[in-house]
Protein backbone atom coordinates (compact mmCIF):
# COMPACT_ATOMS: atom_id res chain seq x y z
CA UNK A 1 0.00 0.00 0.00
CA UNK A 2 2.17 2.41 -1.19
CA UNK A 3 -0.23 5.43 -0.72
CA UNK A 4 0.29 5.24 3.35
CA UNK A 5 2.85 5.87 5.91
CA UNK A 6 4.51 2.46 6.79
CA UNK A 7 2.72 1.16 9.94
CA UNK A 8 4.62 -1.75 11.80
CA UNK A 9 2.57 -4.88 13.05
CA UNK A 10 3.41 -3.57 16.65
CA UNK A 11 2.43 -0.32 15.78
CA UNK A 12 -0.89 -1.48 14.62
CA UNK A 13 -1.21 -3.63 17.29
CA UNK A 14 -0.63 -0.42 19.62
CA UNK A 15 -2.73 1.82 18.05
CA UNK A 16 -5.64 -0.67 18.03
CA UNK A 17 -5.00 -1.43 22.29
CA UNK A 18 -4.84 2.17 22.65
CA UNK A 19 -8.14 2.73 20.47
CA UNK A 20 -9.69 -0.26 22.80
CA UNK A 21 -9.13 1.33 26.16
CA UNK A 22 -10.47 4.52 25.01
CA UNK A 23 -13.63 3.57 23.29
CA UNK A 24 -14.52 -0.14 23.57
CA UNK A 25 -14.15 -0.84 19.48
CA UNK A 26 -12.22 -3.84 18.45
CA UNK A 27 -10.18 -3.69 15.57
CA UNK A 28 -8.50 -6.62 14.25
CA UNK A 29 -5.85 -7.16 11.39
CA UNK A 30 -8.89 -7.71 9.30
CA UNK A 31 -9.49 -3.87 10.04
CA UNK A 32 -6.38 -3.15 9.13
CA UNK A 33 -7.18 -0.99 5.74
CA UNK A 34 -9.85 0.63 7.24
CA UNK A 35 -7.62 2.36 10.53
CA UNK A 36 -4.58 2.64 8.57
CA UNK A 37 -6.93 4.93 6.42
CA UNK A 38 -7.92 7.03 9.22
CA UNK A 39 -5.08 7.28 11.05
CA UNK A 40 -3.35 8.52 7.33
CA UNK A 41 -6.01 11.24 7.01
CA UNK A 42 -5.07 12.37 11.24
CA UNK A 43 -1.53 12.27 9.92
CA UNK A 44 -2.01 14.65 6.92
CA UNK A 45 -4.73 16.81 8.83
CA UNK A 46 -1.70 17.44 11.93
CA UNK A 47 1.08 17.08 10.01
CA UNK A 48 2.67 14.28 11.89
CA UNK A 49 5.54 13.00 9.32
CA UNK A 50 5.38 9.48 10.64
CA UNK A 51 3.36 7.17 12.90
CA UNK A 52 5.55 7.44 15.34
CA UNK A 53 5.53 10.96 15.56
CA UNK A 54 1.79 10.92 14.98
CA UNK A 55 1.41 7.91 17.78
CA UNK A 56 3.55 10.62 20.53
CA UNK A 57 1.06 13.00 19.66
CA UNK A 58 -2.09 11.23 20.06
CA UNK A 59 -0.91 10.23 23.37
CA UNK A 60 0.22 13.12 24.56
CA UNK A 61 -2.86 14.51 23.52
CA UNK A 62 -1.90 18.03 21.99
CA UNK A 63 -4.30 20.38 20.93
CA UNK A 64 -6.78 17.81 21.62
CA UNK A 65 -6.03 15.12 18.96
CA UNK A 66 -7.65 12.20 21.33
CA UNK A 67 -11.45 13.84 20.36
CA UNK A 68 -10.10 14.29 16.89
CA UNK A 69 -8.92 10.58 16.23
CA UNK A 70 -12.14 8.89 18.08
CA UNK A 71 -14.92 11.11 15.94
CA UNK A 72 -12.48 9.51 12.56
CA UNK A 73 -13.20 6.55 13.99
CA UNK A 74 -16.62 6.47 14.85
CA UNK A 75 -19.34 5.15 12.04
CA UNK A 76 -21.38 7.79 11.33
CA UNK A 77 -22.89 6.38 7.97
CA UNK A 78 -26.89 6.72 8.55
CA UNK A 79 -29.94 7.91 6.94
CA UNK A 80 -33.59 9.14 7.84
CA UNK A 81 -36.06 5.89 8.54
CA UNK A 82 -33.52 3.26 8.86
CA UNK A 83 -34.89 -0.24 10.40
CA UNK A 84 -38.05 1.94 10.41
CA UNK A 85 -39.78 -1.41 11.57
CA UNK A 86 -38.72 -0.57 14.60
CA UNK A 87 -40.27 2.48 14.84
CA UNK A 88 -43.47 1.06 13.75
CA UNK A 89 -43.15 -0.91 16.81
CA UNK A 90 -42.74 2.42 18.96
CA UNK A 91 -45.60 3.78 18.17
CA UNK A 92 -47.68 0.61 17.47
CA UNK A 93 -47.29 -0.66 21.32
CA UNK A 94 -44.43 0.13 23.33
CA UNK A 95 -45.52 4.00 23.55
CA UNK A 96 -48.83 3.14 24.60
CA UNK A 97 -47.18 0.38 27.46
CA UNK A 98 -45.44 3.08 28.29
CA UNK A 99 -47.89 5.72 28.69
CA UNK A 100 -50.00 3.63 30.07
CA UNK A 101 -48.81 4.07 34.00
CA UNK A 102 -47.69 7.26 33.75
CA UNK A 103 -49.19 10.47 35.06
CA UNK A 104 -49.70 13.16 31.93
CA UNK A 105 -47.29 15.55 34.05
CA UNK A 106 -44.38 13.01 33.42
CA UNK A 107 -42.25 12.85 30.15
CA UNK A 108 -41.89 10.44 28.04
CA UNK A 109 -38.29 9.70 27.72
CA UNK A 110 -36.56 8.58 24.18
CA UNK A 111 -32.45 8.07 23.98
CA UNK A 112 -30.59 7.25 20.61
CA UNK A 113 -27.61 6.71 21.63
CA UNK A 114 -25.12 6.75 19.21
CA UNK A 115 -27.10 9.33 17.60
CA UNK A 116 -24.25 10.40 14.58
CA UNK A 117 -25.55 13.48 12.67
CA UNK A 118 -28.99 13.19 13.81
CA UNK A 119 -30.84 11.22 11.62
CA UNK A 120 -32.25 8.24 14.46
CA UNK A 121 -33.47 10.89 16.57
CA UNK A 122 -35.16 13.07 13.95
CA UNK A 123 -36.77 10.24 12.73
CA UNK A 124 -37.95 8.94 15.59
CA UNK A 125 -39.25 12.57 16.09
CA UNK A 126 -41.02 12.85 12.36
CA UNK A 127 -42.28 9.00 12.92
CA UNK A 128 -44.36 10.13 15.93
CA UNK A 129 -45.50 13.18 14.19
CA UNK A 130 -46.73 10.58 11.28
CA UNK A 131 -47.88 7.69 13.69
CA UNK A 132 -48.67 8.54 16.98
CA UNK A 133 -52.11 10.22 17.70
CA UNK A 134 -51.33 10.81 21.01
CA UNK A 135 -48.22 13.12 19.79
CA UNK A 136 -49.79 16.15 21.38
CA UNK A 137 -50.76 14.65 24.43
CA UNK A 138 -47.28 13.82 25.89
CA UNK A 139 -44.24 15.82 26.62
CA UNK A 140 -42.01 14.20 24.39
CA UNK A 141 -38.22 14.48 25.59
CA UNK A 142 -35.94 12.94 22.77
CA UNK A 143 -32.32 12.93 23.52
CA UNK A 144 -29.99 12.25 21.19
CA UNK A 145 -26.28 11.54 22.13
CA UNK A 146 -22.89 10.41 20.81
CA UNK A 147 -18.94 10.09 21.58
CA UNK A 148 -18.08 12.01 18.61
CA UNK A 149 -18.44 15.70 19.56
CA UNK A 150 -18.26 17.00 15.75
CA UNK A 151 -21.14 14.66 14.78
CA UNK A 152 -23.56 16.35 17.23
CA UNK A 153 -23.13 19.77 16.59
CA UNK A 154 -23.60 19.05 12.94
CA UNK A 155 -26.98 17.11 14.17
CA UNK A 156 -27.95 20.33 15.52
CA UNK A 157 -27.58 22.21 12.77
CA UNK A 158 -29.51 19.67 10.97
CA UNK A 159 -28.88 19.94 6.97
CA UNK A 160 -28.61 16.48 4.95
CA UNK A 161 -27.57 15.39 1.90
CA UNK A 162 -29.57 13.38 -0.76
CA UNK A 163 -28.52 10.03 0.58
CA UNK A 164 -29.74 10.44 4.30
CA UNK A 165 -32.67 11.24 3.02
CA UNK A 166 -33.09 8.33 0.28
CA UNK A 167 -35.89 6.50 2.39
CA UNK A 168 -38.40 9.21 2.62
CA UNK A 169 -41.16 10.12 -0.08
CA UNK A 170 -40.86 13.35 -1.40
CA UNK A 171 -43.94 13.89 0.93
CA UNK A 172 -42.08 13.57 4.21
CA UNK A 173 -39.16 15.88 2.61
CA UNK A 174 -41.88 18.16 1.68
CA UNK A 175 -43.14 18.59 5.02
CA UNK A 176 -40.58 18.37 7.38
CA UNK A 177 -37.51 19.80 5.64
CA UNK A 178 -36.65 23.19 3.62
CA UNK A 179 -34.94 23.32 0.30
CA UNK A 180 -31.33 24.36 2.16
CA UNK A 181 -29.74 24.36 -2.11
CA UNK A 182 -27.13 22.16 -3.47
CA UNK A 183 -28.74 19.31 -3.17
CA UNK A 184 -29.26 20.09 0.75
CA UNK A 185 -32.35 20.41 2.80
CA UNK A 186 -32.54 21.29 6.27
CA UNK A 187 -34.50 19.70 8.99
CA UNK A 188 -37.92 21.94 10.09
CA UNK A 189 -37.34 24.24 13.34
CA UNK A 190 -39.80 23.09 15.43
CA UNK A 191 -38.45 19.69 15.04
CA UNK A 192 -34.64 20.74 15.53
CA UNK A 193 -36.39 22.31 18.76
CA UNK A 194 -37.78 18.83 19.44
CA UNK A 195 -34.51 16.79 20.40
CA UNK A 196 -31.76 17.61 22.83
CA UNK A 197 -28.30 16.38 22.06
CA UNK A 198 -25.51 15.69 24.16
CA UNK A 199 -22.14 13.87 24.45
CA UNK A 200 -22.12 10.62 26.16
CA UNK A 201 -19.51 7.97 25.79
CA UNK A 202 -21.99 4.57 26.89
CA UNK A 203 -19.18 3.02 28.21
CA UNK A 204 -18.45 5.13 31.03
CA UNK A 205 -21.63 5.35 33.45
CA UNK A 206 -20.46 8.48 34.81
CA UNK A 207 -21.33 9.75 31.09
CA UNK A 208 -24.80 8.03 30.98
CA UNK A 209 -26.35 8.40 34.14
CA UNK A 210 -26.38 12.40 34.17
CA UNK A 211 -28.89 11.77 30.89
CA UNK A 212 -31.46 10.11 33.60
CA UNK A 213 -33.52 7.06 32.69
CA UNK A 214 -35.60 6.62 29.56
CA UNK A 215 -38.45 5.21 28.79
CA UNK A 216 -36.92 3.78 25.40
CA UNK A 217 -33.48 3.78 23.88
CA UNK A 218 -32.10 2.85 20.92
CA UNK A 219 -28.82 1.81 20.33
CA UNK A 220 -28.45 0.64 17.02
CA UNK A 221 -25.41 -0.73 15.11
CA UNK A 222 -22.78 -0.18 17.95
CA UNK A 223 -22.63 -3.40 20.37
CA UNK A 224 -21.17 -4.87 17.05
CA UNK A 225 -18.10 -2.66 17.38
CA UNK A 226 -17.35 -4.24 20.61
CA UNK A 227 -15.66 -7.21 22.27
CA UNK A 228 -17.71 -9.21 24.66
CA UNK A 229 -16.41 -7.72 27.78
CA UNK A 230 -17.27 -3.88 26.57
CA UNK A 231 -20.45 -5.35 24.86
CA UNK A 232 -21.33 -6.73 28.80
CA UNK A 233 -20.31 -3.76 30.15
CA UNK A 234 -22.13 -0.94 27.83
CA UNK A 235 -25.50 -3.16 28.36
CA UNK A 236 -25.17 -2.86 32.46
CA UNK A 237 -25.17 1.14 31.53
CA UNK A 238 -27.91 0.61 29.40
CA UNK A 239 -30.05 -1.01 31.81
CA UNK A 240 -29.46 1.66 34.68
CA UNK A 241 -30.15 4.13 31.55
CA UNK A 242 -33.80 2.29 31.38
CA UNK A 243 -36.81 3.15 33.74
CA UNK A 244 -38.12 -0.63 34.99
CA UNK A 245 -40.26 -1.68 31.91
CA UNK A 246 -38.43 0.65 29.68
CA UNK A 247 -37.65 -1.27 25.83
CA UNK A 248 -34.34 -1.45 24.55
CA UNK A 249 -34.33 -1.48 20.46
CA UNK A 250 -30.55 -2.49 18.91
CA UNK A 251 -29.56 -3.24 15.06
CA UNK A 252 -31.19 -5.78 13.48
CA UNK A 253 -28.32 -8.61 13.75
CA UNK A 254 -27.75 -7.46 16.90
CA UNK A 255 -28.97 -9.73 20.03
CA UNK A 256 -28.77 -8.56 23.67
CA UNK A 257 -29.70 -12.28 25.03
CA UNK A 258 -26.22 -13.20 24.19
CA UNK A 259 -24.54 -10.26 25.69
CA UNK A 260 -26.48 -9.79 28.76
CA UNK A 261 -28.89 -11.78 30.74
CA UNK A 262 -30.64 -8.63 32.60
CA UNK A 263 -32.91 -8.16 29.69
CA UNK A 264 -36.53 -10.16 28.83
CA UNK A 265 -36.66 -10.71 25.24
CA UNK A 266 -39.84 -8.82 23.70
CA UNK A 267 -40.80 -10.35 20.31
CA UNK A 268 -43.30 -8.81 17.30
CA UNK A 269 -43.91 -9.82 13.99
CA UNK A 270 -40.92 -7.85 12.52
CA UNK A 271 -38.88 -6.45 15.28
CA UNK A 272 -37.22 -7.93 18.50
CA UNK A 273 -36.89 -5.26 21.32
CA UNK A 274 -35.51 -5.76 24.98
CA UNK A 275 -37.32 -4.66 27.74
CA UNK A 276 -35.62 -3.97 31.59
CA UNK A 277 -37.93 -5.96 33.72
CA UNK A 278 -40.65 -3.68 35.52
CA UNK A 279 -40.30 -3.80 39.44
CA UNK A 280 -43.08 -5.88 40.79
CA UNK A 281 -45.44 -4.53 43.22
CA UNK A 282 -44.78 -4.96 47.08
CA UNK A 283 -46.99 -8.15 48.40
CA UNK B 1 -60.93 38.87 -8.35
CA UNK B 2 -58.24 40.37 -5.77
CA UNK B 3 -56.64 37.32 -3.47
CA UNK B 4 -57.59 37.68 0.29
CA UNK B 5 -54.53 37.24 3.03
CA UNK B 6 -55.01 33.93 4.29
CA UNK B 7 -55.99 33.77 8.48
CA UNK B 8 -53.19 34.09 10.79
CA UNK B 9 -52.99 31.82 13.22
CA UNK B 10 -50.51 32.06 16.41
CA UNK B 11 -49.55 28.82 17.85
CA UNK B 12 -48.59 29.37 21.25
CA UNK B 13 -46.82 26.24 23.39
CA UNK B 14 -43.16 25.55 24.43
CA UNK B 15 -42.95 21.85 22.62
CA UNK B 16 -41.50 21.43 18.84
CA UNK B 17 -43.68 17.88 18.31
CA UNK B 18 -47.14 19.99 19.48
CA UNK B 19 -46.34 23.05 17.31
CA UNK B 20 -45.30 21.27 14.10
CA UNK B 21 -48.03 18.56 14.52
CA UNK B 22 -50.67 22.03 14.73
CA UNK B 23 -49.00 23.59 12.47
CA UNK B 24 -48.64 21.29 9.15
CA UNK B 25 -52.55 20.90 9.20
CA UNK B 26 -53.52 24.24 9.44
CA UNK B 27 -50.53 25.05 6.36
CA UNK B 28 -52.47 22.14 4.62
CA UNK B 29 -55.75 23.87 4.76
CA UNK B 30 -54.23 27.72 4.12
CA UNK B 31 -53.79 29.38 6.60
CA UNK B 32 -50.72 31.72 8.21
CA UNK B 33 -49.05 30.31 11.16
CA UNK B 34 -46.82 31.61 13.09
CA UNK B 35 -45.17 30.35 16.44
CA UNK B 36 -44.56 31.37 20.13
CA UNK B 37 -42.64 28.96 22.43
CA UNK B 38 -44.22 31.15 25.71
CA UNK B 39 -46.92 33.99 26.87
CA UNK B 40 -44.36 35.91 26.83
CA UNK B 41 -42.97 35.67 23.40
CA UNK B 42 -46.32 35.66 22.16
CA UNK B 43 -47.59 39.14 23.45
CA UNK B 44 -44.49 40.43 21.97
CA UNK B 45 -45.22 39.20 18.59
CA UNK B 46 -48.63 40.45 18.59
CA UNK B 47 -47.61 43.49 19.66
CA UNK B 48 -45.98 43.82 16.19
CA UNK B 49 -48.59 41.48 14.30
CA UNK B 50 -51.87 41.27 15.11
CA UNK B 51 -52.97 37.08 14.67
CA UNK B 52 -57.35 36.11 13.98
CA UNK B 53 -56.55 33.39 16.07
CA UNK B 54 -54.51 31.85 19.07
CA UNK B 55 -54.00 28.22 19.83
CA UNK B 56 -52.72 28.21 23.43
CA UNK B 57 -50.99 26.05 25.54
CA UNK B 58 -51.46 26.20 29.27
CA UNK B 59 -48.15 24.79 31.11
CA UNK B 60 -45.22 26.99 29.44
CA UNK B 61 -42.30 28.11 31.08
CA UNK B 62 -41.58 31.84 31.87
CA UNK B 63 -45.48 32.92 31.19
CA UNK B 64 -48.11 29.89 31.57
CA UNK B 65 -51.17 30.30 28.01
CA UNK B 66 -53.15 31.28 31.30
CA UNK B 67 -51.26 34.02 32.58
CA UNK B 68 -50.83 35.37 28.82
CA UNK B 69 -54.30 35.09 28.53
CA UNK B 70 -55.69 37.27 31.26
CA UNK B 71 -52.66 39.90 30.32
CA UNK B 72 -53.80 39.96 26.58
CA UNK B 73 -57.68 40.53 27.60
CA UNK B 74 -56.86 43.64 29.63
CA UNK B 75 -54.93 45.10 27.01
CA UNK B 76 -56.46 48.06 24.81
CA UNK B 77 -57.11 47.89 21.58
CA UNK B 78 -57.95 45.50 18.93
CA UNK B 79 -55.40 42.29 20.01
CA UNK B 80 -57.17 41.91 23.32
CA UNK B 81 -60.29 40.78 21.57
CA UNK B 82 -58.57 37.96 19.50
CA UNK B 83 -60.36 34.29 20.07
CA UNK B 84 -58.17 31.67 21.67
CA UNK B 85 -58.58 27.92 21.95
CA UNK B 86 -56.99 26.35 24.95
CA UNK B 87 -55.47 23.23 24.78
CA UNK B 88 -54.83 21.20 27.50
CA UNK B 89 -53.99 17.55 28.88
CA UNK B 90 -56.29 18.46 31.90
CA UNK B 91 -59.93 17.50 31.82
CA UNK B 92 -61.51 18.34 34.35
CA UNK B 93 -64.27 21.17 35.42
CA UNK B 94 -62.36 23.12 37.54
CA UNK B 95 -59.42 23.34 34.28
CA UNK B 96 -62.26 24.23 32.00
CA UNK B 97 -63.83 27.11 34.56
CA UNK B 98 -59.93 28.56 34.95
CA UNK B 99 -59.49 28.97 30.97
CA UNK B 100 -62.86 30.39 30.67
CA UNK B 101 -62.44 32.86 33.34
CA UNK B 102 -58.73 33.88 31.85
CA UNK B 103 -60.27 34.78 28.65
CA UNK B 104 -60.43 31.55 26.65
CA UNK B 105 -63.09 31.08 24.13
CA UNK B 106 -62.89 27.32 23.54
CA UNK B 107 -61.31 24.65 25.09
CA UNK B 108 -60.03 21.47 24.25
CA UNK B 109 -58.45 18.33 25.52
CA UNK B 110 -55.42 17.02 24.15
CA UNK B 111 -54.95 14.68 22.34
CA UNK B 112 -56.91 17.06 19.42
CA UNK B 113 -56.65 15.35 16.27
CA UNK B 114 -55.54 17.47 13.47
CA UNK B 115 -58.95 17.27 11.82
CA UNK B 116 -60.91 18.14 14.99
CA UNK B 117 -58.28 20.79 15.35
CA UNK B 118 -59.11 22.40 11.62
CA UNK B 119 -63.02 21.93 12.58
CA UNK B 120 -62.66 24.29 15.11
CA UNK B 121 -60.55 26.47 13.99
CA UNK B 122 -62.92 27.45 11.39
CA UNK B 123 -65.91 27.51 13.33
CA UNK B 124 -64.16 30.26 15.63
CA UNK B 125 -62.25 32.44 12.51
CA UNK B 126 -63.53 31.07 9.61
CA UNK B 127 -62.14 29.45 6.88
CA UNK B 128 -58.20 29.92 5.82
CA UNK B 129 -58.63 32.64 3.72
Amino acid sequence: MGEFAAVSQEEFSRLCDFLYRRTGMVFTEAKRYYVERRVNDRMGATGAGSFASYFARLRSDIDGEVEQFINAFTVNETYFYREDHQLRCLTADLLARRTAAKRRSEAVRIWSVPCSTGEEPYSIAMWMLENWAQVDAWDVEIVGSDIDTQVLETARQGYYGRRALMRLTPELIGKYFEPAGDERWRILQDLRDSVRFSSANVMEAAETSPHGRFDVIFCRNMLIYFDDASRRLAAENLYESLLPGGYICLGHTESMSRISPLFEVCRYPDAIVYQRPAERARG
Amino acid sequence: MAERTPRRILIIDDAGLVRRYYREALERCGYAVDEALNGLEALEKLLAEPADLLIVDVNMPRMDGLTFLRTLRRREGAIAAIPAVVVSTEAGPQDFDAARSAGANFYMVKPVPQDVLIEYVALLCGPAA
